[in-house]
């Protein structure tokens, strides 16, 4: 009984800080984002608020808070405030098994830093994250008005096309792994000393074109598209129930994919990788902790990475979208497949 | 105990949306209700141990094919979606025998399954090899045959819902001499 409760305090411990981590990095993340986006315009973004404007997501949740609640006439008042939670919860859900590190000794008791190590962690990780799906298409319906429609719309078109092709570009990591849970594929990356970018880039372009796709973010943020459906579905929405889309579908959701992509790529939680010799590790000196500090390093990185893209690229059409979808990214993703079939062998030993 | 308390609570929940379902008379949240009785069912496979066919659940009726619906009823006008008089009510009544038939043939399969494994001998299997491992070695082994007749069966209904689906191939023909 007394390694029960043990259990269930380390679970509490690792949820409080997952939420912590999803909520407030994701907060702290708008204010990464438009330094990033304000340097990229070569203007000095926020200044005003802190030190470099570093308290400003407060005084941005402070002024969403204080807003006036507007509701659209005839929109449906259950559906939208549905939409908020079915927003909120599968990309938090997502978190539960993004490994943050190695397995460590903490007053005698094994942790694992992974909330759930289900042995499907990566379908999981695609199935919470098309529910984001739904929080668009009920938010666009229930807003009663034409811009959120077309907008929920229009993420369907993309959603659909791009979750197939997801799903086929991580095959070749899966296929090298040979597990779908999410701690094993970064050991078996460690065992194999070998990062799966190195044999599969192809697969990698086409899971961060997917990333982009389900972040709803430059080029493919057709359901927001500000020229043209002014916010897309968030038209209707106001202070913070406005705030928590952009807050989740941005910046939670982008943080767990790309710590995904970190896993599934990068190795997760291991060093510099040379392939098939060995990890180097310039972070030596922090012992313990430098696993921790490599997965949050890559994860900021790639995250930095989709930044810059969002603030360069110009748009999509929402058929030329498909049709990368559907005629580049899949057969794409098929030949690559065939490829690591033929190479796994090598792999494995 | 802990196991039987979350069974019991995906279950209520499954069975009020299923109710949800039959009764509410809005198309929307018709498909929500759905919508919370799949993620439940889900919820139940996952609370037995059954963590690849919860993911799938998941992945394919929740996400995949109930998203369809959703847009298929918010994309109707709305008078058409409301009117209740276009029910099929008489075909609704014959068909009752053949549902509760199916019911019963469920049981029987699911008896049969206890049978099967009395002593829980594939739950063993499931904890050694694990889960995606077992149904994979199942279904390309002693299943293969019917695997591959389902995807000859899949792939022609989706030729024939692209034949049904494409009527601008007759308004070609009329417009090229």
């Amino acid at each position: 009984m007394h390694s029960f409760w043990v259990d269930l305090l380390v679970a509490l411990i690792k949820m409080l800080v997952i939420l912590g981590v999803a909520l407030g990095v994701g907060a702290f993340l708008t204010w990464v984002e438009r330094k990033v986006a304000a340097h990229i315009q070569r203007r000095p973004g926020p200044m005003v608020v802190g030190w470099h404007g570093l308290l400003q997501p407060i005084a941005d949740g402070l002024k969403l808070m204080t807003k006036e609640d507007l509701f659209p006439r005839y929109g449906d008042k259950f559906l939208y405030h549905l939409a908020i939670l079915l927003a909120l919860v599968p990309a938090v859900l997502v978190f539960s098994v993004v490994p943050f590190g190695p397995e460590f000794e903490l007053f005698g008791y094994k942790v694992r830093p992974i909330l759930s190590d289900v042995n499907v962690g990566i379908l999981l990780v695609f199935a919470f994250g098309s529910m984001a799906v739904y929080a668009i298409a009920l938010a666009g319906w229930a807003s009663n008005s034409k811009y959120p429609l077309i907008a929920s719309m229009r993420k369907a078109g993309v959603l659909v096309s791009y979750e197939v092709v997801i799903t086929f570009a991580v095959m070749g990591p899966l296929i090298l792994a040979g597990t779908l849970s999410t701690y094993e594929i970064v050991e078996r990356q460690i065992e194999q000393k070998l990062w799966y970018i190195w044999l599969q880039p192809v697969a990698f372009v086409v899971y961060m074109f997917a990333v982009l796709a389900e972040m709803g973010r430059v080029p493919f943020d057709v359901q927001e598209a500000e020229a043209e459906l002014v916010t897309g579905f968030t038209v209707e929405y106001g202070g913070m129930k406005f705030g928590l889309f952009p807050l989740v579908e941005w910046y939670v959701e982008g943080i767990t994919l790309s710590a995904i992509a970190v896993v599934l790529f990068f190795g997760g939680w291991s060093p510099l990788n040379v392939p098939f010799v060995g990890f180097v590790d310039p972070l030596f000196f922090l012992g313990g902790l430098s696993p921790f500090v490599w997965f949050v390093l890559k994860t900021a990185l790639l995250f930095g990475f989709i930044l810059w893209l969002h603030w360069t690229l110009p748009r999509y059409r929402i058929d030329q979208i498909t049709q990368t979808a559907w005629k580049v990214m899949l057969p794409l993703t098929l030949a690559n497949i065939v490829f690591t079939a033929l190479i796994a062998p090598l792999v494995w030993r | 105990m802990g196991r039987l308390v979350i069974f019991g609570l995906f279950s209520l929940l499954a069975v009020l949306s299923a109710v949800g379902i039959i009764t509410l008379r809005n198309p929307v949240y018709v498909v929500v209700a759905l919508l919370s009785s799949l993620i439940a069912v889900a919820g139940i496979f996952f609370t037995a141990g059954a963590e690849l066919v919860g993911a799938l659940q998941l992945l394919i009726y929740a996400v995949a094919i109930a998203v369809f619906y959703i847009f298929v009823v918010s994309a109707v006008p709305w008078e058409k979606a409301k009117k209740t008089e276009s029910h099929y009510r008489f075909e609704g009544i014959v068909s009752l025998p053949v549902v509760l038939f199916l019911y019963v043939e469920m049981l029987v399969v699911f008896l049969l399954g206890v049978k099967a494994s009395p002593k829980g001998e594939i739950r063993r299997f499931i904890e050694e090899l694990g889960n995606a491992e077992v149904v994979g070695a199942v279904l390309f082994s002693k299943y293969f045959l019917a695997f591959e007749v389902v995807s000859l069966v899949l792939l022609i209904g989706m030729i024939g819902a692209v034949l049904i689906g494409r009527k601008e191939s007759q308004t070609y023909e009329d417009d090229t001499p």
